[in-house]
C-alpha cells in the first residue's frame, strides 16, 4: 500500500473534526480549567488544541484505563455467574504527539507477546492515531535520543504536520486512509514543495532540543551488566517519595493490580494501575517481601526501562523521551537524571 | 451447587468451580480439591511444578501450586497454608461454593528430563506442596527414574505436612524419606535442625541427580550451596521461586526476577538461569 501524502487548509480542520465525530469517540488535547492540556473526549470540533505542551497524563489512560472493568460478577443465591467485559468501540485519538504514538506501540507490542492480553489488543484494535509532529520540540523532550520523535517514520494512522496555513497529512494504514475519507473532500495530494517543506521542518526541529538528554547506550551497558554500584541505587532511592508519579505518567508503565468492586452479591473485578515503586507491590502475604528498600525497587524500574535484556524483550528502550517524569518527580530521580547518575557513577548531591 | 456462565479464552477471565473437599493436614494448612461444575465442565490437566490463580469471589486472587496427583485427572487439589486475607477465606470455604480458577500456568518439574536419573527432592515448609505432584510421578513411574530422596524440613512437628503419606513412602525401593524441623519439642524423636543438616545422611551421586527444590529464598540460597558444593551443576538445580502475583501471564509486573517473569518464565528455574540474579540483593 502506497501511502497517501495529502494537504489540508487549516480553516477546513474544524470541519475534518466534525466527520471524524460522527464516526466514533474523539480523544483530543483541550484546555483544561488551569489552562493546561489535557486529553479528554471531545463533543464539538472547535474543542481540541492544536498548539500546546503535551499533557502532562499520557493518552495511555485510554487503552489502559487506571481502573478498568474485566468481569462482571453477580450472585444470586447459589448462583454465580462470571461476564467478562468487553469495550471495544471505536475510537480516534487526534493531536497525539509523536512520543505518546511509541509510547501506545511500545503498550502494543508488550501485549501482543504469548499469552496474548484480549482486552488490551481489542481496544488497540479499535483505535485510530492521528498524531500531531512536534516542529518544535518541548521544553523537557528528549524524544531523539531514544528514537522516537520530533517526526514519525511509522506506527501512526496519519501523521500531521503544520505547514503554516496548511497541515500536511500522511496516511500510515487502512484506518489512517479512512480517516481521511470520512472528509476527502477537503484534502488535496500534497505537492513536491510541501514534502520538502516538512523534511526542513523535521530537520530543523531535530537540532533544537533543549537541555534535556539521555545517553540511553553506556547506562544500558552498565545497567545490563549489573556495573552500576547498590549504594548508588541506595542513593537515589533516598530521593523517591514513592509517589508512583513516574509510573502513573510514564506512556511505557503497565503495571497492575486486580481487585474487587462492589457488594451486596454484585461486583467488578478491575485491573488498577500499580507502581513498582511502592513498598508493598512485591510484598507476600509471609512477609516475605524480595524489594522491600527504595533503592531495591528503583534499580527494578530503571533495569526493566533500559537494560539490554529488557531492550530484547519488549524491542525497544522502555522510554519514549516524553520528558513527563521530569516534571512529575519531586525527588529528581527522573530517567534523565538516573541515566547521567549511572554514567557519572555519582549522584549529584556530591 | 452453583451453576455458571463459561467465559471465552480470555485469560484473565477466571473461571468458576465446584470446591469439592477441605482437609486439614496441619493447624494452619490445607489442602483443597477443585472439581468441575457440571458435566461439560473439563478441569485442564496440569505439569507438575505449575500453579492456578485461585479467586475467592469478592475477595481476591493469588497464586496457588497444584499439589495434586497430575495422573488423576478431573479434579485439581492445592494445599494452602492459611496467612493472609486470601488463603483465609479459601481454607474457610465451604464445601460446594465456588471458586474461580485460571490456569494452570508456568513451568514444570524436569521430570522428563530426569528419566533414568536419581531425583533429590529438597523442600521446605509449605514448599513440599508444589514438589508433591513430581514425588507422586516418580512413584508412579518408579522405574524410569533411580534413587528418590526427599529430604523435608518444617518448623515444628506440628507443621510436618502429609505425615502419613511421607512415611508410607519410605517403604517404597530405592526411596529414602528424611525429615528434619527446627525446632523438636520434647515428644519428637527425629532430626532436629535446617534441611541442609540433612545432607550428611545422603550420598549422592552427582553427575546423575538431578535436585528439585523449593522452599522459602533462604533456605533454598542455602541448599544450592550445599549442592554445589557435593558436586551438582548449575543446570541439575532446580527451583521454584514464590512471588506476589497479579496476572500470572506476565502482564502486571508484579513477579519481575531480573530478565524474568517467575510467573511465564518460571516458577521452576534452573539454577543456572537464576545465579545471575541471585547473588546480589533482589532485580
Amino acid at each position: 500500500m502506497q501511502p497517501l501524502v495529502l494537504t489540508i487548509a487549516k480553516r477546513d480542520i474544524a470541519q475534518w473534526v466534525g466527520a471524524l465525530l460522527e464516526s466514533g469517540k474523539v480523544i483530543a488535547p483541550v484546555r483544561g480549567p488551569c489552562g493546561e492540556a489535557a486529553f479528554c473526549r471531545i463533543e464539538s470540533p472547535e474543542e481540541p488544541l492544536w498548539e500546546f505542551e503535551n499533557p502532562l497524563a499520557p493518552p495511555k489512560q485510554f487503552l489502559l484505563p487506571q481502573t478498568d472493568p474485566i468481569v462482571a460478577i453477580r450472585r444470586n443465591g447459589g448462583v454465580t455467574t462470571v461476564a467478562p467485559i468487553y469495550d471495544d468501540a471505536p475510537r480516534i485519538l487526534l493531536n497525539v504527539r509523536p512520543c505518546d504514538v511509541r509510547g501506545i506501540a511500545f503498550l502494543t507490542r508488550m501485549h501482543e507477546m504469548e499469552p496474548a492480553d484480549a482486552s488490551y489488543l481489542r481496544r488497540r484494535a479499535n483505535f485510530t492515531l492521528i498524531a500531531l509532529a512536534c516542529h518544535v520540540p518541548c521544553r523537557l523532550g528528549f524524544c531523539v535520543c531514544s528514537d522516537s520523535g520530533p517526526f514519525l517514520s511509522g506506527g501512526y494512522d496519519v501523521q500531521l504536520t503544520d505547514l503554516g496555513e496548511r497541515y500536511l497529512a500522511e496516511t500510515g494504514s487502512e484506518k489512517g486512509e479512512a480517516a481521511i475519507g470520512h472528509a476527502s473532500g477537503l484534502f488535496r495530494p500534497a505537492s513536491e514543495e510541501e514534502v520538502a517543506q516538512r523534511q526542513r521542518l523535521e530537520t530543523v526541529a531535530r537540532g533544537r532540543f533543549g537541555d534535556q538528554t539521555c545517553h540511553f547506550a553506556s547506562a544500558m551497558r552498565r545497567i545490563s551488566t549489573r556495573r552500576v554500584d547498590d549504594a548508588l541505587w541506595e542513593q537515589m532511592g533516598d530521593w523517591c517519595l514513592e509517589c508512583g508519579g513516574c509510573n502513573f505518567i510514564c506512556p511505557t508503565c503497565y503495571c497492575f493490580s486486580v481487585k474487587d468492586r462492589g457488594g451486596d452479591g454484585r461486583w467488578t473485578r478491575c485491573r488498577m494501575w500499580d507502581s513498582c515503586q511502592y513498598g508493598a507491590f512485591t510484598l507476600e502475604a509471609s512477609g516475605h517481601n524480595p524489594r522491600a528498600q527504595r533503592g531495591e525497587r528503583m534499580k527494578r524500574r530503571f533495569f526493566h526501562k533500559v537494560s539490554a535484556q529488557y531492550y530484547v524483550r519488549d524491542g525497544a528502550t522502555g522510554c519514549v523521551g516524553c520528558g513527563r517524569c521530569i516534571k512529575v518527580c519531586l525527588g529528581g530521580t527522573d530517567m534523565p537524571a538516573v541515566v547521567a547518575a549511572i554514567r557519572r557513577r555519582a549522584w549529584h548531591e556530591q | 451447587m452453583s451453576a455458571l456462565t463459561l467465559a471465552p479464552p480470555d485469560v484473565m477471565i477466571p473461571v468458576a468451580a465446584r470446591l469439592a473437599t477441605v482437609d486439614k493436614e496441619t493447624h494452619d494448612t490445607f489442602t483443597l480439591t477443585l472439581a468441575a461444575n457440571s458435566r461439560e465442565q473439563e478441569l485442564p490437566a496440569f505439569a507438575p511444578g505449575q500453579f492456578s490463580m485461585l479467586y475467592v469471589f469478592a475477595t481476591g486472587e493469588l497464586p496457588i501450586s497444584i499439589s495434586g496427583d497430575p495422573a488423576e485427572r478431573g479434579k485439581l487439589v492445592y494445599t494452602v497454608r492459611s496467612v493472609g486475607k486470601v488463603t483465609h477465606a479459601l481454607v474457610t470455604s465451604r464445601p460446594g461454593e465456588s471458586i474461580g480458577v485460571r490456569g494452570p500456568f508456568g513451568t514444570a518439574w524436569p521430570l522428563k528430563e530426569s528419566y533414568g536419573r536419581d531425583v533429590l527432592i529438597v523442600a521446605g515448609g509449605i514448599g513440599l506442596a508444589p514438589l508433591r505432584p513430581a514425588i507422586l510421578h516418580v512413584l508412579r513411574h518408579r522405574g524410569d527414574y533411580g534413587r528418590l530422596i526427599v529430604l523435608y524440613g518444617a518448623r515444628s512437628p506440628q507443621d510436618l505436612l502429609f505425615r502419613k503419606q511421607l512415611s508410607a513412602w519410605n517403604y517404597v525401593p530405592d526411596t529414602l524419606i528424611i525429615n528434619t524441623v527446627d525446632y523438636g519439642g520434647l515428644s519428637w524423636r527425629g532430626n532436629v535442625g535446617v534441611v541442609t543438616t540433612l545432607f550428611r545422611h545422603v550420598r549422592l551421586q552427582p553427575a546423575r541427580t538431578t535436585a528439585m527444590v523449593c522452599g522459602p529464598e533462604i533456605m533454598m540460597r542455602y541448599v544450592v550451596r550445599e549442592l554445589l558444593a557435593r558436586g551438582l551443576s548449575d543446570e541439575d538445580i532446580h527451583l521454584s521461586m514464590e512471588r506476589n502475583m497479579k496476572c500470572a501471564v506476565g502482564f502486571c509486573g508484579h513477579c519481575q526476577l531480573g530478565p524474568y517473569f517467575v510467573c511465564k518464565d518460571g516458577p521452576i528455574f534452573t539454577y543456572g538461569k537464576l545465579k545471575r540474579w541471585m547473588d546480589r540483593y533482589e532485580l
